[in-house]
């Protein structure tokens, strides 16, 4: 996307005032988004996004600068703006800037750019018929189909070079049922990083079957109970719930700044020990994978829990260095303008031993989440919520009625600890995550998890 | 490099005879520095620029975006708008608006703030963080201190004559404070946005995120009760975004809107009034005109707790057909989309009663000052919400405890038909406001 000489050149601007370390990330995002709504494929759209970054960085202290102008006179520009963050007035060096290769770990075997947009839009047209067909009592269909390809370039003082490519494709069903006075909405939406043979896996009928069928279950709801009980959660869901209650207190950013319920807690116990737990970008075709992460650092899977047991943090380059630890390839931006922090790739809680049948029927009160409409942390006081779109009532050890309206409540380290069931069924959730202002795209996995007392926050008695 | 006025207007010359051009153009200069322990933590400058084309042909509606684009390219995204405009389904209700004259708003661009120089942002920054850790001997770290201003220029010129250009500032500070006692941390958040850093005060923002973070130590989790509720200007703000996708024309269109049926209704109590008024200068979301060029006007949404109407755009406004006319609300997310009802200022209006009135009133109750998941945990298409809460017992007209891990639920009819008392101290925060308000009743979720 750039040549060497104006990269380095652009590098070793940014390094007038020396730092650690300089950085120069360059983007190139071509995107295609359909959204048939009401019937009707109501807007095809198309972008062309490209734009550069520069960072300098001394200690935790980082200056950022960006523009959508590729340029020398914009990336200089750009680096002496990002330099005028530290005060030194040695500058600093370049090492001779050298390719690293990557396993491919988001390779597509059918690029979605080399799919007619008519056959885009036939996905939709299934979603929409199939949602339809579901039920006489759906009324509303939402269809958006989205693929992207990113391809980044990432440089850095110490020598770094990586040209890497992101495909990713995703098929969203948001579907609205009524009965009576009663509206309903149900919604699901798998992604990846791939090519359009992600579709052949996860059938855009089969989303919108999945959305439909969950506003129509959730019609005969009754509102959901309010106080502490058993909460029996649906493989796929509780990754979500990990993803709140422990991915983001765990992020080197939150136990830097003393803002988090696990600063100090490794080699502890801080959760049952039937809590195993990764975060892993070197998942194939994962929604939160890479070879690289947006600083250039290789992509790991990195153990956050054994046995119940914490074992570490997510970090950057920035917070690792001030640490004295290896980074663990979370640095990660929205895009070229934002600057790169702490974030989670695909966080999961691995399959235990108990069938998830028995998981139910050994459950004589309480609730069933199936599922769910994300969730919130505040990392420094482990308070979470999360939200629950599809649920039920667990009685006798069987699910019976559908119950609307409830948000789960709970501190991170006691609900964590007080899970007293893990199945052997693993499932998948993809999302979009948001921090400081920036979105990424996370992916979250479980099998069925009971936790043996947590606040379900509804309304009925 | 060509000025957005040329920008918009090359796009709009690549029109051809049977079609409908609409391009929107927009540049911005934004800056943030937070500072962390005595030192400048993060600064970020960013210069943004680019082009969205709207293509409207035999009804049917393309959309294309250009990052920095030449003359060129802006003629190439009419282009590639065309291609996609053809795959679209034609609807009759698609159309750009006739150009309208829209007054000026001069006052929501501010030349001292514009012209404030890095170092000085820096340096407030670093005061900021140093005043805020100065002021509680249990504050002695911050989450966030952080100071931002943005210089922002939008043009739009269409087939159908608009051609409209206007400038902005903004400046805000957001601080995050930690409160520690024993093995406790509790968090305190404040905010402010204002025109320019220039007339921006900090201190009060730094004072508010100590107060609110010191003020939860030692907070418990209370037992599961129907009580009264005060929901302070944070935690009611959360619940206006919910409110303004159920008031938005399109969703009621298409069946996603609980208030569809309820036109000229009682909904709410006779206490609450909600409007939406771009021209309203104190509100951040003050502008002159809209994301089509449609001036900017007031919307009385509910009157007295009667709903009146909803948020329209040209589309919703076409497709609801009678007199209904655009009120001025067609929003954008920025260049990358094409614009969908939005709110400008949208903010609930304030009532006569003070905070310490509102309290006394709410006996038993419980003050409000953040809820979390509202995103996951309230429904605009149906109107359920179940959030989390943090807050104080409210207990002899005062705010007395502290109390954490709970939630609090409800729909937002019964909410809105149970308001049984607005505060005075209406406060913006982003481009919805509110001030305090009292529900009767909710149920509160705890042990």
């Amino acid at each position: 996307m750039l040549e060497r000489d104006l990269v380095a050149e652009v590098l070793t601007a940014a390094r007038r005032k020396g730092g650690d370390f300089a950085e120069v990330f360059v983007e190139e995002r071509s995107s295609t988004s359909i959204r048939l709504d009401d019937g009707k494929v109501e807007e095809l759209t198309t972008g062309l996004d490209r734009g550069a970054g520069v960072r300098v960085a001394q200690g935790t202290t980082y200056g950022y600068a960006y523009s959508n102008r590729l340029d020398r006179d914009a990336l200089l520009e750009a680096a002496a703006a990002a330099s005028a963050a530290l005060r030194g007035s040695a500058s600093g060096s370049i090492v001779d800037l050298t390719d690293r290769f990557g396993p491919g770990t988001n390779r597509a075997e059918r690029a979605a750019g080399s799919v007619a947009a008519a056959d885009k839009v036939a996905w939709l047209r299934e979603v929409d018929e199939v949602a339809r067909g579901t039920s006489s009592e759906v009324v509303q269909v939402t269809g958006i189909y989205f693929d992207s390809l990113q391809r980044r370039l990432i440089a850095a003082s110490d020598g770094r070079w990586i040209d890497e490519e992101r495909p990713r494709i995703r098929v969203v069903a948001q579907v609205v049922a009524k009965r009576g006075d009663v509206i309903q909405t149900g919604w699901d939406g798998p992604a990846a990083c791939a090519g359009v043979e992600f579709l052949d896996a996860h059938p855009p009928r089969v989303t919108a079957g999945r959305a439909a069928s969950r506003a129509v279950a959730m019609l005969a709801s009754i509102p959901a109970p309010a106080g502490e009980m058993p909460v029996v959660v649906a493989n796929g869901c509780g990754g979500v719930l990990f993803h709140e209650a422990v991915g983001h207190p765990l992020e080197a950013d939150a136990i830097d700044k003393e803002a988090s319920v696990y600063r100090g807690l490794i080699g502890e116990r801080c959760a049952s020990e039937l809590i195993d737990g990764v975060d892993d970008a070197t998942i194939p075709n994962g929604w939160g994978s890479y070879d690289f992460d947006d600083e250039g650092e290789p992509a790991q899977r990195t153990e956050l829990f054994r046995e119940g047991v914490l074992i570490g943090f997510l970090q950057d380059r920035l917070r690792a260095a001030k640490m004295s630890v290896q980074p663990t390839g979370n640095g990660r931006r929205e895009s070229y303008a934002h600057p790169p922090i702490v974030r989670m790739t695909n966080t999961n809680i691995l399959p235990g031993k108990e069938d998830p049948d028995e998981v139910i029927r050994s459950t004589p009160r309480g609730v069933y989440v199936r599922g769910l409409g994300g969730g919130q942390v505040n990392p420094a006081t482990g308070d979470f919520v999360f939200g629950v779109s599809e649920g039920y009532l667990i009685e006798n050890g069987e699910v019976t009625t559908a119950v609307r309206g409830a948000n789960l409540i709970g501190r991170a380290i006691e609900v964590m600890s007080s899970v007293d069931a893990v199945g052997s069924d693993f499932e998948t959730w993809e999302g979009v995550c948001g921090k400081d202002g920036q979105g990424a795209p996370v992916g979250s996995g479980s099998p069925t998890l009971r936790i043996g007392k947590i606040t379900v926050g509804g309304t009925g008695a | 490099m060509p000025d957005l006025g040329e920008l918009v207007r090359a796009a709009v010359s690549a029109a051809e005879h049977d079609e409908q051009v609409e391009a929107y153009a927009e540049e911005g200069r934004q800056t943030e520095v937070s500072a962390l322990r005595g030192e400048v933590e993060g600064m970020t400058f960013a210069e943004s620029r680019g082009l969205g084309v709207r293509v409207i042909r035999d009804g049917r509606l393309g959309y294309a975006w250009a990052a920095d684009p030449s003359l060129d390219e802006a003629q190439e995204a009419v282009w590639r708008a065309r291609d996609n405009a053809a795959l679209a389904e034609p609807d009759e209700h698609n159309g750009l608006p006739e150009a309208e004259s829209s007054s000026p708003m001069p006052e929501i661009f501010r030349e001292e703030s514009a012209s404030v120089t890095a170092d000085d942002k820096v340096a407030m920054a670093l005061d900021l963080e140093r005043y805020t850790v100065s002021r509680d001997p249990r504050v002695t770290k911050i989450d966030l201190a952080q100071v931002g201003d943005a210089v922002s220029r939008v043009a739009i010129a269409s087939t159908t004559g608009v051609d409209v250009e206007y400038a902005r500032t903004d400046a805000w500070v957001v601080v995050v404070t930690l409160a520690v006692e024993g093995q406790e941390t509790q968090t305190g958040f404040s905010y402010t946005i204002t025109r320019g850093l220039d007339t921006l005060t900090w201190e009060p923002v730094a004072d508010e995120a100590v107060d609110r973070a010191v003020a939860m130590l030692g907070a418990t989790k209370p037992s599961t009760a129907k009580v009264p509720v005060v929901l302070d200007p944070f935690a009611a703000s959360n619940f206006l975004g919910v409110l303004a996708g159920a008031l938005n024309a399109e969703n009621v269109l298409k069946g996603r809107s609980l208030f569809a049926d309820m036109v000229g209704q009682a909904v709410g109590s006779s206490a609450f009034t909600l409007v939406d008024d771009g021209r309203r200068l104190d509100g951040p979301g003050a502008c002159p005109f809209d994301g089509e060029g449609i001036p900017s006007g007031r919307t009385e949404l509910f009157t007295g707790g009667r709903l009146n109407g909803f948020l329209h755009d040209t589309y919703t406004a076409r497709r609801t057909g009678g007199a209904q006319r655009s009120t001025g609300n067609a929003k954008r997310g920025g260049y990358r989309s094409a614009p969908g009802v939005g709110t400008s200022n949208f903010f609930v209006d304030a009532g006569e009663l003070s905070f310490d009135e509102l309290l006394a009133k709410a006996e038993g109750g419980v003050l409000i000052r953040d809820v979390s998941g509202v995103h996951s945990g309230a429904n605009p298409i149906s109107g359920e919400f179940s959030v989390g809460a943090t807050g104080l017992r409210i207990a002899e007209g005062h705010a007395t405890e502290p109390l954490r891990e709970m939630t609090i639920a409800s729909t937002l009819p019964e909410m809105l038909a149970s308001v049984s008392g607005v505060g005075n101290d209406l406060r913006f925060f982003s481009s919805v406001g509110t001030p305090s308000i009292l529900i009767g009743e909710m149920t509160l979720a705890g042990v």
